[in-house]
């Protein structure tokens, strides 16, 4: 099933992704969700289950900030364990893409 | 769909879940149009671009099971895994009925023989001594021993057996998620 493959690649990758923006800055649901569907076309949904499921394994966690329209936003920032998780995912990342890249580069 | 049809429609597929994680959900998803609509986006593009409220219930509902499941191994906990992976309707139950009958069927009949031979071999233990056995009272009090540590063995493999079918059953709904967590990695 090609189709299941790709899925659990961008699932796999999203949470990458999503580790990445978070240790760029802090951000709130909507900008990660729009971005990301924006550059690797991931469905915008995904997002908030996402988000819960890194909130339970600690990976993120959320805070309060007051804006001048409407309530409160809820912002995300990374845990210790959150930034701890992205380093060493990005590392496998690197190491993985590096070997795939070779075999694709890799002449006949 | 507009914004009020999606929510309702969450709220619905959501239902059986804590209140409080339902409102939550619910708000995040509410905020999410009110951050696009401010945006310049219709709500009907928006309801789009989320994708089926029943599905993202669903799944949401499935890994909340799941997780469970994960934290405490007790047989609630796996009868609700076990709803959890139907309610994807990642396998057919019509297909699965009669397996899954089939096994819970072993299982139980192995769970019950074990208790059973315990009880035997408890009787064996405390009663034979007296009732003049062949081997003398000692052999009585051994074999009712032997008989129990049997019962306890046949016991602690059928839960293993089920721990990891329940966890096998697990993983099968993860690889059926669109979303959230993939199923290929490490299981915990």
């Amino acid at each position: 099933m090609p189709e299941t493959i790709e899925i659990q690649l961008k699932k796999g990758v999203l949470t990458l992704c999503v580790l990445a923006l978070l240790h760029r800055s802090d951000s709130y649901a909507y900008e990660i969700a729009s971005q990301l569907a924006k550059d690797i076309d991931m469905g915008e949904g995904t997002i908030y289950p996402l988000m819960r499921r890194l909130q339970a394994d600690g990976l993120v966690d959320t805070y309060l900030v007051e804006s001048q329209s409407g309530p409160p936003r809820k912002y995300y920032r990374l845990t210790e364990a959150g930034r701890a998780s992205f380093i060493s995912q990005k590392s496998e990342w690197m190491v993985f893409t590096k070997a795939v890249d070779a075999i694709l580069g890799a002449k006949a | 769909m507009t914004r009020a049809d999606f929510i309702v429609r969450l709220k619905a597929g959501l239902a059986g879940m804590p209140a409080n994680q339902i409102s939550d959900i619910v708000a995040d998803y509410d905020t999410h149009f009110a951050d696009a609509i401010a945006a310049g986006r219709t709500e009907a593009e928006v309801a789009e671009a989320l994708g089926e409220p029943g599905r993202l219930a669903r799944e949401l509902k499935a890994e909340d099971g799941l997780k469970r499941w994960e934290e405490q191994k007790n047989p609630s906990a796996a009868l609700a895994a076990v709803f959890a992976v139907l309610g994807l309707g990642a396998i057919d139950i019509l297909v699965l009925l009669p397996i899954l009958m089939g096994v819970v069927g072993a299982l139980f009949g192995f769970f019950m023989a074990a208790i059973g031979i315990f009880i035997g071999g408890g009787f064996v233990f405390a009663a034979g001594p007296f009732m003049g056995p062949p081997g003398g009272p000692l052999t009585a009090v051994l074999a009712g021993i032997g008989l129990m540590a049997a019962a306890t063995a046949i016991a602690a493999v059928t839960t293993i057996v089920t721990i990891g079918l329940v966890n096998l059953l697990v993983w099968y709904g993860r690889l059926h998620y669109r979303l959230l967590k993939p199923a290929i990695e490490p299981q915990g």
